[in-house]
């Protein structure tokens, strides 16, 4: 039971990460990315390979940051050409072509079996010191992220992201280059992401394309919409809430007579429920966006 | 110098600027007025790089401005002001008047997040700038408020606030006072004339002739796209041209009944 707390914390502080990123994208600059699963991926499957090489782990998580900032460059830069909805599509599009590559180009990245036993860094602790030094280390990344994301949020680069979300035409008037803004908060949000990919490749030693389907990005978005889009404690909160319906959801069946092979659905339902609840009762979320107080005295 | 020569625009098969010429002096004040529809705020657009032209250059002295685009103008020093002056909702009016300032080192993801002294200092003076002009406009009681929840009028003050955090040269305004009550109205006026006698040049869309008088040495008027006057504002009711584009052409009147017929 123990460990089983454990490991929904450590899951919950890794997805922190995923919506922490995610928030900077769509919450404060208003970037509906539908492809954000396409950062955690890179991560995880740059953590895959590296092992696989038998490279150092720290080796794969840098090059999943590296890589995943690039490739959220790229697709910043495609919102030159597109409009705020095609772009959105477009973004789906470049995440399921990377699982596409992932379960064809079997050599690299093994397929539709994806790569298992994968060392991380606790690899060789066991027992209850190894499962509370991954929870130490995944908080300690989730506050990290946390800290950096708000920092970004607050100084003027956030504040112009925030601007260009709701009044895009002022920020141009005002010589801010909305096109490359969004490039540069992607090739920022995507290594966040990327991070939380390796670490949770490292810490459950195993990826597989099934993680890379479209539905793990939406459930970030329900994370964003329960905890409130656009507020970074929300994005916090909304991951933890999620992760607690998903391990809740496992006493279900001792509980009601749901048979084992529909669990995994009736969790989905639970989530489709309190998301549907949220946007009919409160759709700010949990913390709404709060306007930021200037310091005067400094 | 700000100039433009041979301005054309069109949209689809509309025409909305031809051949437009215009000129203005640094420290100039001077007025764009024309009936609805005249191509008023597309040749603003032209001119702030919302919008390129597709014939014509603009010069702003000595750089072409017409294949720049609006951020690129904006930061040459020439600034603008919409019609409808939308502010964020989610951002107090001390934030809004932030976003109008340039900081370099808080603009810079990477940069930014480590200097966090130098950060905090490049800040520290615009929110010492923002609160004088917020003191300026008379807005300085609002200065936590929603931005967005503010009235149409204070929007306007708060537009020109904004514009004046990196003190432009030149200030293109687009209708600053409509919609505005009277007694604001002659506050945004006086205003506008004490950023002038800083050096500002304006560039005023207006639809109050009275307010034009006051405000301009010259004004340009627009019909159908084309400059059709450039003179003194007490010279313009002396203009047929003008008249007509404002009033209409005047008609033949039956003698007998004083109807007037088309």
């Amino acid at each position: 039971m123990l460990d089983f707390a454990l490991y929904v914390a450590t899951i919950a502080a890794v997805y922190a990460l995923f919506a922490l990123s995610l928030n900077l994208q769509a919450g404060v600059t208003g970037l509906l990315n539908f492809g954000h699963v396409a950062f955690f991926g890179v991560g995880a499957y740059s953590s895959g390979i590296v092992a696989l090489h038998g490279g150092h782990w720290l080796l794969g998580v840098l090059v999943g940051v590296v890589v995943s900032s690039l490739l959220g460059a790229v697709i910043g830069r495609l919102g030159r050409t597109l409009a705020a909805d095609y772009w959105a599509i477009v973004t789906l599009a470049v995440a399921e072509c990377l699982r596409l590559v992932v379960v064809n180009e079997g050599d690299l990245t093994g397929g539709p079996q994806g790569i298992s036993g994968i060392a991380g860094p606790f690899s060789s602790v066991s027992g209850l010191a190894g499962s509370l030094s991954w929870l130490v280390l995944c908080v300690v990344l989730a506050a990290l992220a946390y800290l950096v994301a708000e920092t970004l949020t607050g100084m003027q680069f956030g504040r112009v992201l925030r601007l260009l979300r709701e009044e895009p035409m002022l920020a141009a008037s005002l010589g801010h280059n909305i096109t490359a803004e969004k490039t540069r908060v992607l090739a920022v949000a995507a290594p966040i992401a990327a991070v939380g990919g390796s670490v949770y490749t490292l810490y459950i030693s195993y990826i597989g394309p099934n993680q890379l389907l479209p539905i793990e990005t939406f459930l970030v978005f329900t994370m964003l919409i329960i905890g409130g889009i656009g507020n970074n404690r929300g994005a916090v909160f909304g991951a933890l809430v999620i992760q607690l319906i998903y391990a809740g959801s496992r006493f279900l069946k001792d509980i009601f007579p749901i048979p084992d092979q529909s669990a995994s659905s009736v969790r989905l339902l639970i989530v489709g429920l309190v998301l549907t609840a949220f946007l009919m009762t409160r759709p700010e979320g949990l913390f709404a966006e709060k306007l930021r107080r200037i310091d005067v005295h400094q | 110098m700000f100039i433009s020569r041979g301005v054309g625009k069109s949209f689809g098969s509309v025409q909305v600027l031809r051949d437009v010429e215009l000129e203005i002096e640094p420290g100039e004040i001077v007025g764009l007025v024309g009936p609805n529809g005249s191509g008023k705020t597309t040749l603003l657009n032209c001119l702030s790089g919302f919008l390129n032209p597709d014939a014509g250059t603009i010069e702003y002295d000595g750089t072409r401005l017409d294949r720049l685009a609006d951020w690129q103008v904006s930061r040459m020093g020439i600034r603008r002001t919409f019609q409808t002056a939308s502010q964020p909702m989610k951002m107090s009016v001390l934030e809004a008047m932030l976003c109008g300032a340039a900081l370099p080192i808080g603009s810079a993801p990477v940069r930014g997040l480590f200097r966090r002294k130098a950060r905090a200092a490049e800040q520290a003076a615009a929110v010492g700038k923002a609160l004088e002009l917020l003191d300026f406009l008379s807005l300085s009681h609002m200065t936590e408020e929603p931005a967005g929840r503010l009235s149409g009028g204070q929007k306007k003050l708060l537009s020109l606030g904004v514009a004046l955090m990196t003190d432009p040269k030149v200030l293109l305004l687009d209708e600053p006072t409509a919609g505005v009550n009277p007694t604001l109205r002659l506050t945004i006026a006086d205003r506008l004339k004490d950023i002038n006698a800083n050096g500002t040049t304006l560039l005023v869309i207006e639809h109050d002739m009275g307010f034009i008088g006051r405000m301009c040495e010259r004004v340009y008027v627009l019909d159908k796209g084309s400059v059709i006057a450039a003179c003194r504002p007490d010279e313009l009711k002396d203009n047929p041209r003008v008249v007509e584009a404002y009033l209409g052409a005047p008609r033949p009147v039956h003698v007998a009944t004083g109807v007037s017929r088309p």
